[in-house]
């Protein structure tokens, strides 16, 4: 990069060569107005509200597409540029409705702003103007393309970032339309980002709309917690209540974009379905009851049926806060037990050593190769799979090991369909072609392995690249041999100097781990609801969706000699069943809370709005309740106290020998994936996401043989999904896909 | 006349390879097969000889070639503008027809001299008897070995293609045909980068217009020298004209550049009887009309024309006399351009529409004094603002009607009606 020295309105200032006018201007701070022009997208220079002087030029030129050059002089506010100005701004406003009075984006439209410097009072324009039908898209983006002024932002974020060219520019002239090209809309997990990129009211949020104006709310910093990147967010409040989510800049964590599911899943913690006072079980019978009451309930039940601490199990939601993890460790610690666990969907929550991640989110768009494992990317994190869909755009190839043939948004270059119980195979196989390539010796298990041309693909194109990576996704949390299937991973990284990436560590995962949320010596979750301990605590569990084997787990809670705590943000039929005690729990964006990324940042906030009802945060609950049962070192008043003290905890990384042997599987298995919008009990609620494409997938796809050996035929259900018999599927396991709870 | 381009014209099947190589054709690339005429020499002929790009903008030829990084590594293009689509215009049309081994010749040395492999002949939608003529000429021309790999063992490849556009006027824009060639809308590109340098599928692409090919061939077969010395100075050669409107015999007539515009009105028959001359739109549509006066003192050529407030353009000639309406013909260009713009960006897409519909309330009888000062100031304000000329060439038209027939616009908003009684 050549620093060259450029001058804009009289001031002299430093850019590197090619690089444009706009983008120097803006990092010194001189506004150039401009609506086409979006810092991540490409360049379009269609508005032509940018236009400036450039000495030397007879006629204006756009700042966005105009590379400097060494010496060359910007006059962004002389009498010429300011002409082109006014006069775009003219022909931009003569076909808007001005209808800024009802329309949501007012008070935060670009187009509203640059048109109180550069517009006119008067219009001279007295000819009828245009309308343009609005187009249904979908349940999250309201359109009202009578307002569109054509700058293709959302067009080209489709085309670029979403990587699905949804939106188009059809027809020319005055008919030139911005809108789908298929009748289904919008179904990208990035769509919402359209809303925050369109300059004007044409794209706004449905779920917002026409709810409060933009100016009487307040913007609150936050984080995003469903997945394991943290994006950066505003959350928009008005009364108390959580009203919009909109992207906040953080170039190393989500860049400017977030996923739907991040913006649209506050409507979860407006639902009718929250519990907002405590409640206790007397006799079978549920009534509502002060927190005393409720607390000292809790207390004594506790007391009263785990004699022992060590009878005591606690289970505790993925997604809870690390402050919350962290005291409930030490609270069941404090108790005695080291039954205690947050991996409800692990078919085997080992002790071996997690699979680490050395890869940072920026430095993924830089691998040239990606082996993704297990996993859905797009849908499961969506932000870390735009990342590598960056990669891809400069170059990289992507390969595959999954159970099904799954629709990215970048070409796969090899795919292996494997099932669960065949991917301990698949990896050894690219494993044993790694390490032949690399005339290694083999290990004694991989002798007996046998390998295909796919595996020999696979580890030619990680050994070909110079910065690889490997990914490993959540399917693998339902294998009963995932430490195996972990283990390879990490073998298979080591042998092509590849990095990895954990993605199976879902929602705040990290902070579990940083606090031990997993027994050392004690029972883990699968063993917890299949033991017959007598008290149970639960934290934001919800048996029929979270618990892998659901009717076990329900039944083994549901024993009568159990007392069951539950603390819950929402009600649910399974814990109003087992539980005798339920102590409701400020949800997300009520409670301050530290999430850890899989970057392993810790990004703390506070309360965007106080809790629902009487709810109060979790880390409260547990410390009144550890206080009634005498338990020491609970003695905070801040949550960033709670959160400095587990942050200085080390997870347990004491190595386990993993044998790797092809043990006994099923020959059928299943592989079991919600929809993004089903992944935790906050984005269950959130209506409008529960309508989206996305969020209506339910379909159970098998091969015709396996079908035929399942005796399925298409439409039949299949733990309650309809089965649609595909060829995409792997031989042996059934793909489920759905926002429905698990059937065993 | 007729000498270039057209030279084939009157012949019988004017258009088969057998009446182009009676005519010398093929002499020029045969000799670049036999490695006697080197890229150099040509581009210095070329120079020579004074062609001017014919497409509108008048770049010179030789010039324009010399810009393609021809040592570039990587594939390289050629691409002929024969999507002929201003209103005025269609000599292009009768080149395709007539003699198209002239395009197929001039596109093959273009691809020779600046080390592209592949050329596009990019027709307009609506040429199809142009678009089979061409395409039998393409077969002709490869059954006869002239083009492919390693054409007659001289290790020069050259393959060409002819792509039939699917009816927009923008496509005629050199960045919009190359969208449009790539399979895309055709919406002009922002430049720089300039498709010399940023072409097709992003490769460096010299695009010349059709006439400018044909010429190429017969400049290069008989000298530089002698084709300047057939023109003025500035504007050497001959050039196809098309003199359409209010005259006996509206035709193509290929001149000498520099021959009186009373001459050329002469070939194409003169007016008819009784008629006076009004205005001339010299170069097509997007070009601004010369009054009368004016018209009858220029020559045919780049610098008289311009001094005359115009410009050559595609030498589209558009002759009116005394029974035009100008408010009318205005407001059916205004049309056009509103039609046409691609709508990709603010002025254009917006101006366009503005400037028709203040016109078209002009002609129903609602014009208000104020209208003319309106119309003048909407289109100052898309000249220069636009990403490609198409916004220049819609506003430019307005300027020059209003500021030449002032009172036939007065006239029309005061009475509700034409100047011209029995406008025809």
């Amino acid at each position: 990069m050549v620093d060259i020295e450029i001058e804009i309105d009289g001031k002299v200032v430093h850019g590197y060569s090619g690089e444009t006018v706009i983008s120097i201007a803006d990092r010194e701070g001189i506004d150039i107005p401009r609506f086409c022009y979006h810092k991540k997208l490409s360049v379009a220079a269609n508005c032509r509200m940018c236009l400036v002087d450039i000495e030397g030029n007879p006629n204006p030129q756009p700042a966005c597409s105009t590379q400097s050059s060494f010496g060359m002089k910007v006059h962004t506010k002389n009498e010429k540029a300011k002409t082109a100005q006014k006069a775009v701004m003219e022909f931009l406003l003569i076909n808007h409705p001005l209808d800024c009075p009802i329309c949501d984006q007012g008070g935060e439209c670009e187009l509203q702003d640059v048109a109180m410097e550069f517009g006119s009072d008067i219009s001279r324009f007295t000819e009828g103007k245009r309308i343009v039908d609005d187009k249904e898209i979908g349940a999250l983006i309201q359109t009202d393309m009578t307002r569109c002024i054509h700058c293709t932002r959302c067009v080209r974020f489709g085309a670029e970032v979403a990587g699905i060219v949804e939106m188009g520019a059809t027809g020319r002239s005055e008919d030139l339309k911005i809108e789908p090209f298929l009748s289904e809309g919008i179904q990208s997990e990035l769509s919402g980002n359209m809303i925050d990129v369109c300059p004007v009211g044409a794209l706004t949020s449905k779920p917002f709309r026409y709810g409060v104006r933009s100016w009487q709310m307040n913007s609150i910093q936050t984080i995003a917690r469903h997945d394991l990147v943290g994006s950066n967010i505003f959350t928009q409040t008005h009364e108390s209540k959580v009203k919009r989510v909109v992207a906040r800049d953080n170039e190393n964590i989500n860049e400017t974009w977030i996923s739907d599911r991040d913006r649209f899943s506050y409507q979860g913690l407006n639902s009718d379905n929250r519990i907002l006072i405590p409640k206790i079980k007397i006799k079978g019978e549920w009534q509502d009851t002060s927190w005393d009451d409720a607390l000292d309930f809790a207390a004594n039940g506790i007391k009263k049926h785990a004699k022992e601490g060590s009878q005591i199990g606690t289970l505790a939601s993925k997604n809870a806060t690390l402050e919350e993890l962290y005291l409930l460790q030490k609270f069941t610690r404090g108790l005695g037990s080291d039954n205690l666990d947050y991996r409800l969907d692990a078919a085997n929550p080992s002790n071996a050593k997690v699979l680490e991640s050395n890869i940072s989110l920026t430095e993924l768009e830089t691998i040239d190769h990606a082996l993704i494992v297990n996993s859905y990317l797009r849908l499961e994190q969506p932000m870390i799979n735009h990342r590598i869909r960056k990669a891809t755009l400069n170059g990289a190839s992507v390969s595959t090991i999954n159970a099904k043939a799954f629709d990215f948004n970048y070409r796969i270059s090899h795919s292996v369909l494997t099932s669960p119980q065949n991917t301990v195979a698949t990896l050894s196989g690219v494993l044993k072609a790694l390490l032949d390539k690399n005339s290694q010796t083999l290990p004694d298990y991989l002798n007996s392995v046998s390998v295909h041309q796919t595996h020999i693909d696979i580890a030619n194109a990680l050994l070909n690249a110079e910065h690889p990576v490997v990914v490993l996704g959540e399917h693998v949390n339902g294998n009963k041999c995932s430490d195996q299937v972990a283990t390879l991973v990490s073998e298979i990284a080591k042998a092509s100097e590849a990095k990895t990436l954990n993605a199976s560590l879902t929602g705040n995962a990290h902070s579990a781990e940083r606090v031990n949320f997993k027994p050392e010596n004690g029972k883990n979750a699968l063993q917890i609801l299949s033991s017959d301990f007598t008290a149970f605590v639960l934290f934001d569990v919800y048996p029929t969706f979270d618990c892998i084997d659901s009717e076990n787990a329900i039944e083994h809670l549901s024993h009568d000699d159990a007392f069951v705590v539950a603390m819950n943000s929402f009600d649910d039929e399974s814990v109003l069943n087992c539980a005798n005690v339920i102590l409701p729990i400020a949800s997300f964006y009520e409670t301050s809370g530290t999430h850890i990324n899989v970057d392993n940042i810790a990004q703390s906030y506070s309360a965007s709005v106080k809790s629902a009802g009487e709810s109060k945060p979790g880390w409260k609950v547990i410390k009144v309740l550890a206080d009634l049962l005498n338990l020491q070192g609970f003695d905070f008043t801040d949550s960033s106290q709670i959160a400095d003290k587990a942050l200085s905890l080390t997870p347990n990384t004491s190595e386990i020998e993993v044998p790797i042997s092809n043990s006994k599987m099923p020959n059928i298995t299943t592989v079991w994936q919600y929809t993004p919008y089903a992944s935790d009990v906050v984005v269950r609620h959130a209506s409008s996401l529960q309508q989206t494409r996305i969020g209506q997938i339910s379909e159970a796809s098998v091969c015709k043989a396996t079908a035929k050996l399942l005796e399925l035929s298409e439409g039949d259900l299949y733990k309650g999904v309809p089965v649609n018999i595909n060829e995409s599927v792997a031989e042996g396991c059934v793909f489920v896909h759905t926002h429905l709870p698990r059937q065993c | 006349m007729n000498n270039v381009c057209l030279k084939s014209i009157d012949k019988d099947n004017p258009s088969s390879l057998a009446t182009y190589e009676t005519m010398g054709g093929y002499k020029v690339w045969h000799k670049i097969l036999h490695g006697e005429l080197s890229p150099e020499k040509i581009l210095e002929e070329l120079k020579i000889s004074g062609l001017r790009g014919r497409g509108g903008a008048g770049f010179p030829t030789g010039l324009k070639w010399s810009f393609m990084p021809r040592n570039q590594e990587g594939q390289k293009y050629v691409v002929c503008n024969s999507d002929e689509g201003e209103p005025g215009t269609c000599h292009d049309r009768d080149i395709l027809r007539f003699n198209p081994h002239s395009v197929i010749e001039g596109m093959a040395i273009a691809g020779y001299v600046m080390n592209a492999t592949v050329g596009y002949n990019y027709i307009r939608g609506e040429f199809m008897e142009p678009y089979y003529r061409f395409e039998e000429a393409l077969k002709e021309a490869y059954d006869a070995g002239l083009l492919g790999t390693n054409i007659k063992g001289s290790k020069v490849c050259f393959d060409l293609y002819s792509h039939l556009g699917a009816g927009a006027y923008i496509c005629g824009e050199e960045t919009a045909l190359l969208e449009s060639l790539e399979g895309k809308k055709g919406l002009p590109r922002f430049k720089p980068p300039y498709p010399a340098n940023v072409g097709l599928y992003g490769k460096p692409t010299t695009i010349n217009n059709t006439e400018s090919f044909a010429s190429v061939p017969e400049i290069l077969s008989r000298g530089g020298q002698w084709f300047a010395d057939l023109g003025v100075v500035n504007s050497g050669g001959t050039k196809c004209f098309s003199v359409t409107g209010n005259v006996k015999n509206p035709a193509n007539f290929e001149i000498p550049m520099g021959t009186p515009f009373s001459d050329l009105l002469e070939l194409a028959g003169g007016l008819r009887e009784g008629r006076t001359l009004k205005g001339v739109i010299p170069g097509g549509s997007s070009t601004p009309v010369i009054p009368a006066a004016e018209a009858m003192k220029m020559t045919m050529d780049y610098d008289s024309i311009e001094k005359a407030g115009s410009m050559l353009g595609a030498g589209s000639v558009i002759v009116m006399d005394d029974t035009t309406c100008m408010v009318k013909a205005l407001t059916r260009l205004a049309h056009f351009y509103y039609d046409e713009s691609c709508g990709q960006c603010t002025p254009c897409r917006e101006g366009t529409g503005w400037m028709y519909r203040v016109l078209k309330r002009i002609m129903d009888g609602q014009g208000k004094s104020e209208d003319l000062k309106l119309l003048l100031s909407v289109q100052d304000k898309i000249i220069g603002n636009t990403i490609c000329a198409l916004g220049d060439a819609a506003a430019m038209p307005v300027e020059s009607f209003i500021t030449h027939f002032r009172e036939e616009f007065e006239y029309y908003i005061k009475h509700g009606k034409s100047m011209v009684e029995n406008d025809g």
